[in-house]
């Protein structure tokens, strides 16, 4: 694990425990895919609205803690007003809302929105012939959704070379129905598809990069909850519940440790 | 209607390269013009509702102003959560042009009439919803409404009515103000059979395009007398029942599925919302109120 990477996980356990809130285990499988979108797309912190900005959008918005702490880590704005977090009059909710956190291009949260207004974002930049991009993430359990499948056809209908779709497959899915060969799907989906290490940077910088002459998706193999084995070994109880004081300081000692 | 849809954008669209077409698989050969001049301006994507409403608030996110045109139910009631949070709550605001709505295609049955659309949309906040009754309130509304910033429902209609009245988005019109006792209220295509009921009756008749923002200090003005509303859909009633202490009442649809065929003169006589009916209503309503 990268020290940034690292640094962001303990964020997002130290505001989880401050504020009460959770759903940390989601956010910890994509902390190295976050970091290596934003490592590789246009985009710049102190200009958030910056007008030759690539989009990234994330669509499982219940990781919502992750993206900000991923945020602030980038520069867009201090840690310490994430430690609000959920909280009344708080700009940082546990779903992000776009007129209150800078670098939040959408309000996400319900499960297969983000990925429509990825796919109408990017074809409006196909539209106004400029070479921006947009990246989305989405989740394994999301892909439940119907929606997904329809912003998947359109996107390859209508040609989006623009669009990387990151598909975090940590496994959420295996709950309930079961998509048990992703990258086979998106292909059959006229996809460009490559599976990579979701938590090897090195990995997945350069897919992210790339740019073909399709959609592209990259399927992320990550670990719900990577870096605790606590998190790991028992997903569901931690799905979105907070830890105490005592259960920071072992996860923390976890994470040094990097017990998975 | 849809011709007139299209007449208007085919004008609007010489001054403005950020108006989007997005079809939902129909009214694709009626827009042939418009993408013969436009090719890169509409996409028939298909029959994917939802979806649909999500790319209008991407393409609107980046500054485009698009039209998204399908069958009313499948559009609105299906499409409710991507309307809500896509459009309205992201504030990526677009025009949603829908066609079939209520009963223009009875012989579909159930499955395809559509009278929740005005009632649902209007509860999200920001949004307009417009239900024009003719040719010329669609053309003079589209033109208004339509680059706004605002989320805009258009529900078309295939049987205008052919009244001519001043257009002025928000406002109601006053068709008939005889001073009586009762006050008719209805809105959309459906004015031609109620002003035909009502011609020779002493009550008071007023009209809606605008649903959402209901004209609320027209209907104010009518607080005095029984105000009965007459609507072949949910929606009107419950705007005008914003305005507080009013006597309202509403005539139209009943706690139960249409379950009948045939074409709109069918299912509204059913419905007793055709001419005759409505005029026997009416006087009934007159003789219980005493007036």
């Amino acid at each position: 694990m990268i020290p940034v990477c690292k640094e962001i996980r303990k964020e997002i356990l130290k505001i989880s425990n401050a504020s009460g809130h959770g759903h940390i285990p989601t956010c910890f499988s994509i902390v190295e895919i976050m970091y290596a979108v934003y490592s590789n797309m246009k985009h710049y912190p102190k200009n958030p609205l910056w007008e030759e900005r690539d989009v990234f959008l994330l669509s499982k918005g219940h990781a919502a803690l992750g993206h900000y702490c991923t945020l602030a880590k980038l520069g867009y704005f201090d840690i310490k007003r994430v430690y609000s977090f959920g909280s009344f009059m708080s700009d940082f909710g546990c779903h992000a809302d776009r007129f209150k956190v800078p670098g939040i291009e959408a309000s996400t949260g319900s499960l297969g929105h983000g990925i429509g207004l990825a796919v109408g974002m990017a074809l409006a930049f196909k539209l106004k012939k400029t070479d921006r991009r947009v990246f989305v993430v989405i989740g394994d359990g999301e892909s439940n959704e119907g929606t997904i499948w329809e912003a998947v056809m359109v996107a390859t209908n209508v040609g989006l070379d623009n669009l990387t779709i990151i598909y975090d497959n940590n496994m959420s899915h295996g709950r309930g129905l079961q998509i048990r060969n992703p990258a086979e799907r998106f292909r059959a989906f006229s996809c460009e598809v490559v599976e990579v290490d979701g938590h090897d940077i090195d990995a997945l910088g350069p897919e992210i990069a790339k740019r073909g002459n399709k959609v592209r998706v990259v399927v992320a193999n990550t670990v719900k909850g990577y870096g605790c084995k606590t998190f790991v070994q028992d997903q569901y109880a931690w799905h979105r519940r907070s830890p105490n004081d005592s259960e920071l300081e072992m996860l923390l000692r976890e994470l040094d440790e990097e017990t998975i | 209607m849809r011709k007139q849809f299209k007449k208007t954008i085919m004008d609007l669209s010489l001054h403005d390269e950020r108006i989007v077409m997005i079809l939902g698989d129909v009214s694709v050969y009626l827009f042939k013009d418009f993408n013969d001049k436009y090719p890169n301006r509409l996409f028939n994507m298909g029959i994917c509702e939802n979806t649909l409403i999500s790319v209008v608030a991407g393409l609107s996110s980046q500054g485009l102003v698009p039209f998204v045109h399908t069958i009313a139910p499948f559009v609105t009631e299906r499409s409710f959560e991507q309307i809500k949070l896509d459009m309205c709550y992201n504030k990526f605001g677009g025009n949603i042009v829908s066609c079939g709505a209520s009963f223009d295609y009875a012989w579909d049955g159930a499955t395809h009439h559509c009278y929740t659309d005005l009632a649902i949309l209007r509860l999200l906040p920001g949004i307009e919803v417009i239900q024009p009754g003719s040719y010329k309130e669609l053309d003079v509304l589209l033109r208004s409404q339509y680059d706004n910033g605002n989320t805009t429902y258009f529900r078309l209609s295939d049987h205008p009515h052919e009244i001519d009245l001043p257009v002025q988005f928000g406002k109601g019109a006053v068709i008939k103000d005889i001073g009586a006792e009762i006050t008719v209220m209805t809105a959309g295509p459906l004015l031609g059979n109620v002003l035909e009921a009502c011609r020779d009756l002493p009550v008071n008749l007023i009209y809606f395009h605008t649903i959402k923002p209901i004209d609320r200090e027209l209907v104010a003005r009518y607080s005095r007398t029984k105000i009965l509303v007459i609507h072949d859909a949910f929606g009107l009633y419950e705007a005008i029942c914003e305005v507080p202490n009013l006597r309202v009442s509403y005539h139209g649809l009943s706690d139960e599925f249409c379950g009948w065929y045939g074409a709109v003169h069918d299912i509204r006589r059913k419905l007793g919302l055709d001419p005759k009916s409505l005029k026997e209503f009416i006087k009934n309503t007159i003789e219980k109120t005493g007036s």
